[in-house]
């Protein structure tokens, strides 16, 4: 594997350069936020702790065009959009996000499916994390659903603050494509031992941990548990979890007309709606609030396993964050693995 | 790598108003390009995307058989909004239609097989489909006796009334059609599904029964083929839900770790005792 050694200061130049030379997306600051952006002219932001949203709109954004067409005298005709063109660059993702990539690959791109919008994004774009040398927030808990702080799991590129320099691993041969961009000073085992204590001590220092790995067997047999009945009471359905959620991908697909012309587009949707499995006739197979939490709990601790073998949660902690009423998934994880 | 969100255009070729109340129609699609009709092989019990531009799409059943060649067909009802759009459409138009999507009636495993359809109302589409299949030529040697009851709640509201006709001039088909309430012309039988499937009481020997209707007649259906000895294993029907992409990501036909449209629609009963409750 090349690996290189990059000053720190130098980071914010090199994204720069590569966005003279295709499409870099780069954490900005945007008021108290970061998010990841395409980037301008205005500075990127690397010392920050992590986005405000997942970065998982690059590859599957809240909305996105899947075919254009025109009302024509005998109907329609229309043409599809996959929209790919010249390559692209993540550049800084958290561990926690970049793992979070290969958990929708599992679903996006399967031997029998392929959806051509995510995967034509996402074989264009390399993926550059930065390592969390320490842990960005109290909540993260990415050691307890296989992650690393130091992880390379989903990235093409890792970066790790060693103390006065980055060490630059190249995982992939789409990352070492890159590695021009990096300067040339080679890093040496000393770098490498350095880095590998650093990932031992980052690793500890995720205090928060949940039994995500016990669960499954649980939830199992638990489907009509009253444990359910407990907790949806105060959830409002804003959906907001599933929005910042770096693995939730379930969408709605619409048409939108203007005159002659239409769009069929896809957006974020959320299993936390009721109107997600509303039918026609006006049966709901998920019809309150139990149902559709207790399918956010089975779809990422049970069903994802059934059928990935992965847990569909990075640990991250943005729902944990997010959430208006203080839902706290830890929590529901720790109270299954009671039952 | 062929787009699976991408519907093939296709021309309403034909239209047919199934019942007195209107508001059930078949339609009949052909292929804009000759060369889609290959790619859009399918099996009976498989379904497809209906898709009007600016509307949307609706998942419907295949109600033509794949041994019936230039054409698929679709039995719609009047619903939403895209099948009252569908259900507004002139022969000559265009529309698009995707898939095949789904599993299938598992034809090998009926092979060989005795096999009992039953279905209630309109609920007979996919049915018709592989009864189609099962008669067509020489398919008819692959399968054992054909029983088929169907049922309706008026004989004004029986689908492909010309077909049950001939079904019935056959001798290698056992066809039981009944309304719930005949009318003045009626000489049919009358009388509920799950009571007729008990007169007619086919044998479990080396039997699958396929049955599909509404959730009404399926509840008081299934004691009756439980009654016959029919296993949980030779019991096989087919679920709907709600459905967009069809092909198992956007996430709302998630019925425990399985996907209706991808893993399903069509079941055993004991797949589906092993399913959540949530269809």
């Amino acid at each position: 594997m090349e690996k290189r050694l990059i000053k720190k200061d130098a980071l914010a130049g090199i994204a720069k350069k590569m966005a003279g030379d295709f499409l870099v997306w780069a954490p900005v600051k945007k008021e108290d936020n970061v998010l990841f952006e395409p980037l301008g002219s205005e500075e990127p932001f690397f010392s920050y702790l992590n986005s405000k949203n997942a970065p998982k709109n690059v590859f599957f954004p809240h909305t996105e065009t899947m075919m254009k067409f025109t009302r024509t005298q005998k109907g329609m005709v229309f043409s599809s959009e996959v929209n790919a063109s010249g390559g692209a660059v993540l550049f800084g993702v958290r561990p926690c996000d970049a793992h979070s990539f290969a958990l929708l690959d599992k679903l996006f791109d399967q031997e029998k499916y392929k959806d051509a919008y995510y995967i034509a994004k996402r074989q264009n774009t390399t993926v550059i994390a930065i390592a969390c040398v320490k842990p960005p927030y109290a909540s993260c808990f990415c050691t307890s659903v296989d992650g690393e702080p130091v992880g390379q799991e989903g990235s093409d590129i890792l970066l790790t603050d060693i103390g006065g320099d980055y060490l630059a691993e190249f995982i992939t041969p789409k990352g070492e494509k890159l590695v021009k961009y990096f300067g040339d000073a080679k890093a040496d085992a000393a770098a490498e031992a350095k880095k590998n204590e650093i990932a031992a001590i980052a690793r500890d220092a995720i205090k928060s941990k949940i039994p995500a790995h016990e669960v499954k067997p649980i939830l199992d047999v638990n489907f009509d548990n009253p444990f359910w009945n407990t907790i949806h009471g105060k959830c409002l359905a804003c959906g907001t979890c599933t929005y910042m959620c770096p693995t939730c991908h379930c969408f709605d697909i619409s048409d939108e007309v203007k005159g002659a012309d239409g769009v069929r587009i896809r957006s974020w949707d959320s299993c936390m709606f009721p109107m997600f499995t509303k039918e026609t006739s006006g049966h709901n197979p998920r019809s309150s609030q139990k149902e559709r939490w207790r399918q956010r709990a089975m779809h990422k601790f049970k069903y994802y396993v059934d059928n990935f073998n992965a847990i569909a949660c990075v640990g991250c902690g943005r729902c944990v964050m997010s959430c208006p009423v203080n839902i706290d998934i830890r929590k529901i994880v720790e109270d299954i693995s009671k039952l | 790598m062929q787009n699976p969100y991408i519907p093939y255009p296709v021309v309403v070729d034909k239209i047919i108003t199934e019942v007195d109340t209107k508001d059930i129609k078949t339609f009949r699609f052909k292929f804009v390009n000759p060369e889609d009709e290959q790619k859009y092989a399918y099996i009976p019990g498989q379904f497809g995307e209906l898709s009007i531009y600016g509307k949307g799409e609706s998942p419907i059943g295949i109600a033509s058989s794949p041994t019936q060649k230039g054409y698929v067909e679709f039995t719609v009802q009047k619903a939403g909004v895209v099948t009252s759009a569908l259900h507004e459409m002139e022969e000559g138009e265009v529309m698009g239609l995707r898939g095949p999507l789904g599993n299938s009636w598992p034809l090998e495993f009926l092979e060989g097989k005795n096999i009992v359809i039953v279905g209630g109302g309109f609920a007979f589409t996919t049915l018709r489909s592989l009864i189609n299949y099962m008669i067509y030529g020489d398919n008819r040697k692959r399968f054992g006796n054909v029983t088929v009851i169907y049922g309706a709640r008026n004989p004004g509201l029986l689908l492909y009334k010309d077909e049950l006709i001939e079904w019935q001039k056959r001798d290698d088909l056992n066809i039981n059609v009944t309304v719930d309430k005949g009318d003045a012309t009626w000489k049919g039988r009358e009388g509920f599904v799950p009571a007729v499937c008990k007169d007619v009481a086919p044998s479990k020997e080396n039997a699958v029964a396929v049955i599909c209707g509404p959730p009404v007649m399926i509840r008081f259906t299934l004691p009756v083929f439980f009654d016959l000895g029919f296993s949980k294993e030779n019991i096989i029907t087919s679920l709907e839900m709600r459905m967009k992409c069809g092909i198992g990501k956007c996430g709302r036909c998630n019925v425990g770790s399985k996907y209706v449209c991808k893993d399903g629609p069509v079941f055993t009963l004991a797949e589906l005792d092993k399913l959540t409750p949530e269809y």
